[in-house]
């Protein structure tokens, strides 16, 4: 009886080395996920969270796709879920709140937001915070002795005060990025600045959609506030669509196709019909 | 002279002997090898064939452009030749009508067989768009059938009338289809005025639907912005390069029944060295287009295009490229510039070597362009750099060619394959011209 019982034992301990060492394996082959938030604040519009995954694996830095990220709102103690949201195949992601009032600062009004990765079977669990104060920006656009201007003030909504020397960007908004105008204006005692509109900027029916940015501060995080002025050259849509060209859907054939080939086509069976016409003429006469 | 009795001896539809059943035997057992791959086609995909996201286009397609441009025979021979009055087309003019109408035939059912899904063909008609090249295919195809029938039928009628008769005692059944398919034909002026006047309409009708037909499909090719393709050369050298094509099957198909029928008497070595000089005439033509396709490319040097030429000239399909325009071309050219190579067996060779050089040129205009698309391949298998064919692909297009020649078979089994009533016609009046000259 002695004999089995030993070999038993012998295979349990060999057995849990073996799963003992698999698992601290797999436990040192987990590397660290990098997590990277921006808040932006649009004035008027959306609040949203660029959120980014990365980690160094074999000492290249890659991108992490697919990963879920929560999204708390922490409050003194407390922690309040805000959502969830999945890097993309670039390892970034999106997530927007509707406006600031969906969450709350804490006691010093200031707002923190916590990122969490829970981890999974290649990458241990972590976490990102960041804090921010509420700030807006009051965007308008001038006309001074026939120049045109940006004239912007930065508020910290907090105290309701302006903002001194901060550094605003001027850009104009563009499909695939920003056309940037001018960089560092900074903020006067009056917490403004006063930028004149380069002339000659192309624009959709002449409007040019200028965004006056606080961009990525350690204090209120990525304030832009957008402004629509009518200054810009109108661009001339050369586009195509809706109208009948050899690249259109079938609904939008070019009238020239329409009419050719089907009159070539009726010419050539009206023919035909007359041939087959003649068959009966022969067989009757 | 041979009155219209003994012409109808000759020329009267025969039954096949050994050989033509073995022949058409073998047709059958190809034709049907190849319906059963192209059934489990339908079944698994194309996926059983070796076409990929480059080579989308592969020797169906090749072989469709075949068809195509072997249905130019019927434009080609008849109509020109007739509007042109050429007498020496008579033995021939009904060869050709039977080539075209089993070529075009099969050119409708070879493009279904390269849709991946053939049950939504209708679709082509209900959503077609206009701008296509592919729709003006599908439009011009069915045009040309029903024009190569009426062409191969109203110079029938007569024969049919005649054919009934001569069948009455002997074969009582044939004899009655042949009465019904002759439109109770009894050569009335009335009746002959109508035929006249439909068949010079038809010859007139498909010389431009023919060449409409090579047109599109030389701008499905042409219309893509495609190293190879994108050339304004190409209805024109499409054109030329189907009278080849049709020219050297007629050339093939006249010999062999000519052998097999024993009809020296009517097609003779007049008629092939006819034909044997409008096969250089074409050939030249042709030559010349291609010396416009791919010299003005290599020498504005455009780097796709030499890449594309250099692979033709020198690379992966150079024995295929100088096989066809060597062997395909320039040595039927010289052949047929001397007397001796005009006769009867010399020209047969000559348009096997044509047809079958023909036959590889469409599979050069297709493939190599596909495996040459302007951004580079990559990250894909190895393999989809290359094309050749699989053995599903080689079976069902081996069977469309038997059933091309399946076709011819059947007809020249019913059909008197040289016009009976015009031939008597001619030489009554050749009796006629000789007795008023004496």
């Amino acid at each position: 009886m002695r004999n089995p019982l030993i070999k038993h034992y012998i295979l349990l301990i060999v057995l849990s080395l073996f799963l003992g060492s698999s698992s601290f394996a797999q436990k040192a082959k987990k590397n660290k996920v990098r997590l990277k938030a921006n808040y932006v604040k649009v004035m008027n519009s959306e609040v949203y969270f660029d959120l980014q995954a990365t980690a160094k694996v074999n000492g290249e830095n890659i991108t992490i796709p697919n990963v879920e990220l929560v999204i708390y709102n922490v409050v003194d103690d407390e922690q309040i879920e805000l959502g969830k949201a999945t890097t993309n195949m670039g390892g970034k992601s999106r997530f927007t709140l509707k406006d600031l009032k969906s969450i709350k600062p804490d006691s010093t009004n200031t707002y923190n937001i916590e990122i969490s990765f829970e981890g999974n079977e290649n990458f241990s669990r972590t976490s990102k915070s960041i804090s921010f104060k509420n700030a807006s920006i009051e965007a308008t656009f001038v006309k001074i002795d026939s120049i045109n201007y940006i004239s912007a003030t930065l508020i910290n909504k907090l105290t309701d005060s302006v903002v001194i020397g901060q550094s605003l960007t001027l850009q104009v908004q563009r499909l695939f990025k920003p056309l940037l105008l001018k960089e560092f204006n900074e903020t006067d005692e009056n917490g403004s600045i006063l930028v004149p509109i380069p002339d000659g900027i192309p624009g959709v029916d002449g409007n040019i959609t200028i965004e006056v940015v606080l961009n990525d501060s350690a204090e209120f995080g990525t304030v832009k506030a957008i402004v629509n002025a009518p200054v810009g050259i109108p661009i001339v849509d050369e586009s195509t669509f809706d109208e009948r060209t050899m690249w259109s859907p079938r609904s939008k054939t070019p009238f020239f196709l329409l009419i050719l080939p089907n009159l070539l086509t009726l010419g050539i069976w009206g023919f035909i019909i007359y041939l087959i016409n003649n068959l009966f003429k022969i067989n009757k006469s | 002279m041979k009155k219209t009795d003994s012409l109808l001896l000759d020329l009267a539809p025969q039954k096949f002997g050994r050989i033509g059943i073995i022949w058409t035997w073998t047709l059958i057992i190809i034709s049907l090898i190849g319906i059963v791959a192209y059934i489990d086609q339908v079944i698994k995909g194309q996926v059983v064939t070796n076409m990929n996201d480059y080579a989308l286009w592969g020797i169906y397609i090749s072989n469709f452009v075949f068809f195509v441009a072997t249905s130019f025979v019927g434009t080609v021979t008849v109509a020109i030749l007739r509007l042109t009055n050429n007498s020496w087309r008579t033995p021939i003019v009904r060869i050709a009508e039977i080539i075209s109408v089993a070529a075009i035939i099969m050119a409708g059912i070879t493009i279904m067989i390269d849709m991946g899904r053939p049950d939504r063909l209708l679709n082509l008609f209900i959503h077609g768009r206009l701008q296509s090249p592919i729709i003006w295919d599908v439009i011009i195809i069915p045009i040309y059938i029903v024009i190569s029938l009426l062409l191969l039928y109203f110079p029938l009628l007569p024969d049919f009338a005649l054919l009934k008769l001569f069948f009455e005692k002997k074969n009582p059944k044939l004899s009655k289809w042949y009465g019904k398919l002759s439109l109770n034909w009894t050569g009335s002026l009335a009746q002959k005025t109508i035929q006249a006047k439909s068949i010079q309409l038809i010859a007139v009708l498909i010389i431009p639907v023919g060449f409409m037909l090579q047109t599109i499909d030389a701008w499905l090719f042409s219309t893509l912005f495609r190293v190879g393709w994108d050339s304004t050369n190409m209805g024109a050298y499409f054109i030329s390069g189907a009278s080849v094509a049709g020219v050297g099957a007629l050339v093939t198909v006249v010999y062999v029944l000519q052998k097999v029928y024993k009809l020296e008497d009517y097609i003779t070595d007049y008629h092939f060295d006819k034909l044997g000089k409008f096969l250089v005439l074409m050939c030249l033509i042709y030559l010349y287009f291609n010396l416009n396709e791919y010299l003005i490319p290599q020498l504005t040097s455009k780097k796709e295009a030499t890449t594309h030429i250099n692979v033709l000239l020198t690379g992966q399909f150079a024995p295929l490229f100088w096989f066809v325009i060597i062997g395909g071309l320039i040595v039927p050219v010289i052949v047929l510039l001397f007397k001796q190579g005009r006769k009867p067996l010399p020209m047969f060779i000559i348009g096997l070597l044509v047809v079958l050089g023909s036959w590889w040129k469409r599979y050069l205009i297709v493939t190599p362009t596909l495996l040459h698309p302007f951004l580079p391949i990559q990250g894909v298998p190895e393999s989809w750099h290359h094309y050749f064919p699989s053995l599903h692909e080689w079976l069902i297009t081996a069977a469309t060619l038997a059933m091309a020649l399946l076709i011819i078979t059947a007809l020249v089994r019913y059909l008197p394959i040289i016009p009976i009533q015009r031939t008597a016609d001619e030489q009554e009046e050749l009796e006629l011209n000789k007795n008023t000259a004496k």
